[in-house]
């Protein structure tokens, strides 16, 4: 295998070859040969740096084969307005407010004037209608038809989707989406429609494509102290539009994953209830994955938790203790995945995350039994 | 009846009733209530209710933003009142995300929360140079900088901001307080700020707890 490094002397003799059946036998609570890999998202310098060769945007391929060597299952592959993480000047939203927005501004070069990470860009009623939602709808589907090509048999592709949530605020600014959500309520259900409605134009031509497993919809919902906006308020203007999402997928046989930050617990019922199948990343600075397990573990599947902090500073050993452990006491029976406390950013130490993967294949293998 | 009017005043802050509280506020300077008081005892005395409310999860951002907006709309009625006889801020306060975080929800709404607490809150914005950071404090000298990062990768802007008011012979002329995401009190104890709060309502807390007058 080209390019593969490995932190160990050994080799492992575990079988890598990607089988999307591993993934969901772990997600329906059964068990599989081994614990899978899971994440949304792993930048493309950790990849490159698994591959030895320079792996970008532009490179399927590549990316096809760092996440089968790897030990994945699937490709995470998005769709929809926002990428995961930063919005970057790859996001379909972006480029909708550069090219159509400012397109005859002086500051279309400016990261500033564009990038919803500065600045918001529906203040009121009349924002909204002018907002360009024609073109945000003009959707790129070409990564998921090209993929089909180069896809091994056994993977699947899991289309990142979702933002629902944060897209409604990041295009009206957070203190104005949230003063609006009490006082001009029908402003933000309207410009939560809208985006859905973009999101769902994805979703249909999605699930209609067999390559494709599941839909994880990434979509931070809480802070770390809790929930960004009331629960009830999740349930009127959010929640439904991810139940309809959740009852397609499963209609056409496919899984329902959520990513979201913070601190969920008291929106775990909400989202085992709208159907939610396996839910990422628990994270490990707010939410303890034991207690998730004790009270919700046996309806819905868990990934993640390893923290990121550790991937950045920690040391290989530490991060090989604490997958063992979550392995230890999360995956017997199945209902667990390893992966990350939020993605593999670029900052984590490469050598920490092959710690993490390691881990997972030396210590994975079903029955559970150290 | 002074009493009345000062409890439908705070109630109206504390649910955000915004349409109602100009009325209010004006009825209860009209009846010769004295704008102090409005302002201690109704207004600000409100805005710890919502700030405890809102650290034992009863309410959220988007109720605590709104009473925060009420309670501003009544101070504007008595704003022109105090024309002469201004009421001294509670304290100065500096805010700022540290550099390489774009990051502002938090801080904004801890700013919120420090204006509606009655300090006079100063916004240095996002992604902060720690020359700016000690600028600023030098020119300004408030009584405290209030430090936000949401990245693991940024949260050591914290301890260079901390360590150069050391080194410009500042420390010890404003109280350090941190938080967001990554932060813990922990990291705020080793990278030796004064204080760490987990929340809007906490932050207002140790700012109040630094400001108090002896």
């Amino acid at each position: 295998m080209r390019g593969i490094k490995y932190s160990k002397d050994y080799e492992f003799d575990l079988d890598v070859t990607p089988n999307f059946e591993r993934l969901r036998k772990a997600v329906q609570h059964e068990e599989p040969d081994r614990v899978p890999l899971c994440e949304v998202l792993v930048e493309y310098p950790i990849q490159s740096q698994f591959l030895g060769c320079e792996v970008s945007d532009s490179k399927l391929e590549l990316q096809v084969e760092f996440w089968a060597k790897a030990g994945y299952d699937f490709i995470p592959i998005t769709v929809g307005m926002m990428n995961p993480g930063k919005v970057t000047q790859e996001s379909a939203i972006s480029k909708v407010i550069r090219n159509v927005m400012l397109k005859h501004s002086a500051e279309v070069d400016d990261e500033k004037s564009w990038s919803l990470e500065y600045r918001s860009f529906i203040k009121d009623r009349a924002d909204f209608e002018s907002f360009p939602w024609d073109a945000a709808a003009q959707l790129d589907f070409s990564k998921f038809v090209e993929i089909k090509d180069v896809l091994p048999e056994g993977m699947k592709v899991i289309a990142v989707s979702g933002k629902i949530f944060t897209m409604t605020w990041m295009l009206m600014g957070f203190n104005n989406f949230a003063m609006s959500l009490i006082i001009e309520e029908k402003l933000v259900a309207d410009i939560f429609q809208k985006v859905a409605e973009i999101q769902f134009g994805a979703l249909e031509k999605i699930l209609e494509m067999p390559h494709v497993g599941a839909v994880w919809v990434v979509d931070d919902l809480a802070f770390g102290t809790g929930p960004m906006i009331s629960p009830q308020a999740l349930r009127d203007h959010v929640f439904p539009w991810y139940r309809e999402m959740a009852n397609r997928c499963h209609k056409k046989g496919l899984f329902f994953f959520m990513h979201s930050d913070g601190n969920l617990m008291p929106l775990m019922d909400d989202l085992i209830d709208l159907g939610v199948d396996a839910l990422h990343p628990i994270d490990p600075t707010c939410m303890d994955i034991l207690k998730v397990k004790e009270m919700y573990g046996n309806r819905i599947c868990l990934i993640g938790n390893v923290p990121n902090e550790l991937l950045r500073s920690g040391k290989p050993a530490q991060v090989e203790a604490t997958v063992k452990h979550l392995i230890q006491k999360l995956a017997p029976g199945g209902g667990y995945c390893v992966g990350s406390g939020n993605s593999v950013p670029a900052w984590a130490k490469f050598e920490n995350y092959m710690a993490l993967r390691e881990a997972a294949l030396k210590y994975g293998r079903y029955p559970i039994d150290f | 009846m002074t009493n009345d009017y000062l409890k439908k005043i705070k109630d109206a802050v504390v649910k955000g009733r915004h349409n109602e509280i100009e009325d209010l506020v004006r009825e209860a300077v009209k009846c010769g209530i004295n704008v102090d008081t409005i302002i201690n005892e109704a207004l600000i005395a409100a805005m710890d209710v919502v700030g405890h409310m809102f650290g034992q999860g009863q309410i959220y951002v988007p109720e605590m933003l709104v009473s925060a907006m009420t309670m501003k709309k009544g101070l504007e009625v008595i704003k022109p009142l105090l024309k002469g006889k201004e009421t001294k801020p509670k304290g100065t306060i500096l805010m700022g995300t540290v550099k390489g975080d774009l990051h502002d929800i938090g801080k904004n709404l801890v700013i919120m929360m420090l204006e509606g607490a009655g300090f006079s809150v100063i916004d240095l914005g996002v992604d902060l140079d720690v020359e700016k950071v000690v600028e600023e404090v030098e020119r300004i000298k408030p009584d405290v900088l209030g430090l936000s990062a949401l990245l693991t990768t940024t949260m050591p802007e914290m301890k260079k901001v901390i360590d150069a008011l050391e080194a410009k012979g500042l420390r010890d002329t404003v109280k350090v307080m941190v938080g967001g995401a990554p932060v813990d009190a922990k990291f705020a104890e080793k990278i030796g700020a004064d204080g760490y709060g987990k929340d809007a309502a906490e932050a207002v807390q140790l700012a109040k707890k630094f400001t108090e007058r002896v």
